[in-house]
């Protein structure tokens, strides 16, 4: 996989048209600008109106105190870490890191390594939980990458990870991701595996 | 770059790379990623266990 740009398509909610976008193997510096200029703010005006309407903390979005600009200074130099981003219409509309160093969990394929996906966020006006996404297909080009590099590395396709609740659904039924249930040792989030036979699925 | 490896160590090669479904280059790979973030959690002062949960043993890794 290059670092460099490669194509993919979105779609916009509202119309239905295609968008054309670029996937990044890499998470740089305009990225964490991009977060710091409008994912912030976006985020804070939505979490505003979320409090002011009463709405629970329950369904506010659970990965709203991530930082880009620290998860990506974490990872610089390290072998392990990759990033990618999404680009559209000039603007960052999701970010993915991933971690190299995990080995798969499903009886069928226990021990092999795969490709972690340790975050994955699409920008606030992209999220359905929130509002009308304004694209979408954001999260699917993410995890199109992951089991890209998974495919690229000799790992077949595997990936997994561990589903905040609110994304569990677009792991288990739009992915067709395997769910292994709640992980007693990591915040009770549920785990998800993706098997060489369920990325040839996806990627189909 | 040419890689020297004794017996012993091609033998295991082959063993890790059919039990972790990998080609050897990936093992390798995958192995300098290991060795590489290991480093740099020591660096920044941390330290490396081994747990065996069933037996109730951690004890604790030493690397050079």
């Amino acid at each position: 996989m290059s670092e460099g740009p490669s194509p993919v398509i979105l779609t916009d909610s509202s119309s239905g048209d295609a968008v054309p976008a670029i996937l990044l193997s890499q998470i740089g510096e305009e990225q964490i600008s991009d977060w710091n200029q409008y994912w912030r703010p976006a985020l804070e005006e939505t979490l505003a109106r979320l409090r002011a309407n009463q709405v629970p903390k329950s369904r506010w979005p659970q990965s709203a105190h991530w930082d880009w600009e620290f998860k990506t200074k974490q990872m610089r130099g390290l072998l392990a870490f990759r990033g990618f981003a999404v680009i559209a219409q000039g603007v960052t509309q999701g970010l993915m890191r991933v971690d190299l160093n995990h080995n798969a969990r499903l009886p069928a394929q226990a021990g092999k390594p795969l490709v972690y996906v340790e975050y994955l966020e699409t920008a606030p006006w992209n999220r359905s939980d929130i509002a009308t996404p304004r694209y979408r297909g954001v999260g699917s080009a993410l995890i199109t990458a992951a089991v890209d590099l998974s495919l690229e590395e000799d790992f077949r396709g595997r990936i997994g990870l561990h589903s905040l609740t609110q994304a569990e659904s677009f792991y288990r039924d739009a992915c067709g991701m395997s769910d292994l249930g709640p992980d007693t040792m990591y915040f009770n989030l549920r785990y998800f595996e993706m098997t060489a036979q369920q990325a040839t699925a996806f990627l189909r | 770059m040419t890689l020297n490896l004794s017996e012993a160590e091609m033998q295991a090669l082959d063993e890790l790379s059919v039990k972790k479904d990998l080609s050897k280059t990936a093992v390798l790979r995958q192995a300098l990623r290991l060795y590489q973030t290991i480093e740099a959690r020591l660096e920044l002062g941390h330290k490396l266990f081994i747990e065996d949960t069933l037996q109730n043993d951690k004890s604790e890794l030493m690397l050079l």
